[in-house]
């Protein structure tokens, strides 16, 4: 009979390598922000001196804005155009779900690194394909530096970054919509509700659960991702791309001042935590 | 198993181990790990000049061998400081940038000085200017090879074609691009999407509007980013973006694809350095012409940036006998022999290659004029800021100079930003002062 104690036993191995890998370092990284650092060598213990410094840092700023615009962007869109194709797909025969499905998904399998570097071509101002095919059809008054111009860049890279993600978006929504009891659809047709009203009053309330999952796991994954900018703008131009781990990757790695970078890790672990304990929040309530 | 055999077990494991041992002594050999940047591509493709010298000066390691990493471009740079925090450096690494950044290995302890080998071995070829942009507290930590110019390649096709002169001054350098342009032809291929390229061409600029004096009075003195002399640098940075000298989107295009822009043919000029001169000369569709960008400003003299690309230093943690074995394989690397297949096989002048010798070497038209150009402003020539800013101001910089010619901000805003920065890092001990 599995008793609570041995339940822990069987949990302490994974629990241990957790810890190992993942604790300490948190650890480490939270000591190393309380030093003053050169060149990776750690000097003196300077106390929450680099936590001050982090409010006084108008980049961090502009990265935490930048960051809070994409976990917005990749709520409202491919989030929402996830939901709607998958309830539109809900109801084809299997082979045009297996089919199309599998289509959608494909983005998710590319490395963001080879996204950001396909992307990078397709938005190059002098050869790029997006240009030549505004051009190709008498838009070439829209082309322009997608990358290279404050004002589109951070949206140039989200239409990416929601490229990537809306797939996934339809398959998990699709498996959801799939466990809903059809005959709640059965019972609102007989009562002669339209495709609206069932979306509205019953696909969506019933896929609370999923939608609350999608919009913690893409909340997470705005906040801490970093290869589809460093392969293609590195933050710039100026900032207007800049993001919190670029800002770390820049303060560790190229500047070598490993206690900063360390208080701008924490600071991320921070939000990236209390964005959790939000959604699981609302996730036991309903 | 039989008694014979149980008793000539111990006898022959014992033979067995000993003669293991003798094995393992007779083959123990000094190795000097070695990190360089010498690819056969890219950025310093001098790698066929490495590839041969290595067997040639390797002998000179008194037995030892070298185990060479090759980490191409300037991503060893990173790879670098890297291992210094890990205090798992290379016993020998040729890494970019000298001064400031050197400086910062030195002052943590990572480097060994050099002055004794400096002293053993002369090498008088590499001069004041040079010992100095390597020197830190008073000590030599790194060996320069490789000097690193600017200009403008240009395309003389192109030139002759639209009937368009080399120009000697600044204002005929004005005329050509604008003639370029009302010919539908880029002037200028640049393109700054990696963030470095534009602190170089900052760096020709500052020099042509400021001179090395004023220069200095900056970077080693008291005076403020915020002079009339860099406020005209940057002004004519910024004209340059919005006059059309460039690609459209230049802060969307990369190193590499503005170079391609004009080794195609597709743009009559780019301004960068002997760096990317194997490249360049490996790539070019026509016969590549290399000019010196006149002064801006009046009453400064012609010069251009000069600096010496990367060095050779040796890890504070070798051995003293791999510490003697690389000074020799140094010794070796840049004498006046190794110095010629530098030249002819990797494109690469390094320090102390006098115009004489170059001129007899066999190498492309393009290097001997570059040098020969460069080399004659020498008292003139001025800093290269990738090697004399600290870190934490040229990541400022990076960013800031993609505002500035992108035209978010105005050239008093960009001083404004870097003034701040330049203090920040002095009163945090960065500063590098040769």
């Amino acid at each position: 009979m599995l008793t609570t104690r041995s339940a822990y036993l069987f949990l302490a191995p994974s629990l241990a390598l957790y810890l190992l890998f993942v604790g300490l370092p948190i650890l480490q990284i939270f000591g190393f922000s309380f030093f003053d650092w050169d060149n990776g060598i750690a000097g003196d213990f300077i106390g929450l001196a680099n936590y001050g410094r982090l409010l006084a840092d108008g980049v961090f700023w502009t990265a935490l804005w930048h960051n809070a615009i994409w976990v917005v962007l990749t709520l409202a869109f491919p989030l929402l155009a996830g939901l709607v194709l998958a309830a539109i797909l809900a109801e084809r025969n299997a082979s045009v779900v297996r089919w199309l499905g599998a289509i959608y998904f494909i983005p998710r399998t590319i490395p963001l690194v080879v996204a950001g570097i396909i992307w990078g071509w397709i938005y190059n101002p002098i050869f790029g394909l997006l240009n030549f095919a505004l051009e190709a059809v008498g838009l070439g008054g829209l082309a322009g530096a997608w990358l290279a111009q404050d004002n589109t860049a951070l949206l140039s890279l989200n239409v990416v970054g929601a490229w990537t993600f809306f797939g996934f978006c339809v398959i998990i929504y699709l498996a959801a919509i799939q466990s809903i009891d059809p005959s709640l659809y059965e019972a609102a047709s007989i009562d002669g509700a339209s495709w609206w009203r069932k979306f509205r009053d019953l696909t969506v309330p019933l896929l609370r659960g999923s939608t609350l999952f999608l919009g913690l796991y893409a909340a997470i994954e705005a906040m801490r991702f970093f290869d589809l900018v460093w392969v293609t703008t590195q933050g710039g131009p100026g900032y207007s791309t800049e993001v919190l781990t670029t800002h770390i990757y820049k303060s560790f790695f190229l500047v070598g001042d490993f206690g900063y970078a360390a208080t701008l890790s924490v600071v991320l672990l921070i939000i990236v935590l209390s964005i959790s304990a939000g959604a699981f929040a609302l996730l036991r309530k309903s | 198993m039989t008694l014979s055999t149980r008793r000539s077990l111990p006898v022959l494991l014992a033979a067995g181990i000993t003669a293991g041992v003798s094995i393992q002594t007779a083959t123990a050999q000094t190795v000097v790990t070695q990190w360089d940047q010498f690819a056969m591509a890219g950025i310093t493709a001098a790698g066929p000049a490495m590839d041969e010298l290595i067997g040639t000066c390797e002998p000179d390691l008194g037995g030892a061998t070298v185990l060479r990493t090759i980490a191409p471009s300037i991503g060893i740079r990173d790879s670098y400081r890297l291992a210094v925090s890990a205090n798992k450096t290379p016993d020998l690494a040729y890494t970019w940038p000298a001064a400031s950044v050197l400086a910062g290995y030195a002052r943590v302890g990572a480097l060994a000085p050099l002055d004794d080998y400096y002293e053993q071995y002369g090498w008088e070829g590499i001069n004041d200017f040079y010992r100095g942009r390597n020197s830190f507290d008073g000590a030599i930590y790194g060996v320069p090879m490789e000097q690193d110019l600017m200009g403008v390649y240009y395309n003389p096709t192109l030139f002759e074609e639209n009937g368009i002169a080399v120009p000697t001054t600044y204002a005929e350098f004005q005329a050509a691009v604008e003639a370029f342009k009302e010919k539908g032809i880029t002037p200028i291929a640049f393109g700054n999407r990696d963030r470095w390229p534009a602190t170089n061409t900052l760096s020709l600029l500052l020099g042509l509007t400021a001179g090395k004096d004023g220069e200095e009075a900056v970077l080693f003195g008291d005076a403020s980013w915020t002079n009339d002399q860099f406020k005209l640098a940057a002004e004519t940075f910024q004209s340059w973006a919005k006059n059309g000298y460039f690609p459209k989107g230049f802060n969307g295009i990369g190193y590499d694809e503005a170079n391609a822009l004009f080794l195609s043919g597709r743009a009559a000029m780019t301004i960068t350095g002997t760096w990317v001169l194997q490249d360049m000369a490996r790539g070019a569709s026509f016969d590549l012409g290399v000019f010196m960008l006149p002064p801006i400003a009046d009453g400064v003299p012609p010069g251009t940036m000069w600096g010496e690309g990367s060095q050779w230093q040796v890890s504070a943690n070798a051995s003293q006998e791999v510490k003697d074995a690389t000074a020799a394989y140094i010794n070796c690397l840049i004498s006046p022999e190794s110095r010629k297949v530098w030249v002819e096989k990797g494109y690469l002048v390094p320090i102390g290659t006098t115009p004489e010798e170059l001129k007899q070497w066999d190498t492309l038209p393009i290097v001997k004029s570059f040098f020969t150009q460069g080399l004659a402003t020498s008292d003139a020539n001025f800093y290269d800021l990738h090697t004399t800013l600290p870190e934490s101001v040229t990541q400022v910089l990076y960013p800031e100079l993609q505002r500035l010619i992108g035209g978010d901000v105005t050239p008093d805003d960009f001083l404004s930003a870097m003034d701040a920065a330049w203090e920040t890092a002095i009163d945090n001990g960065e500063r590098w002062v040769p």
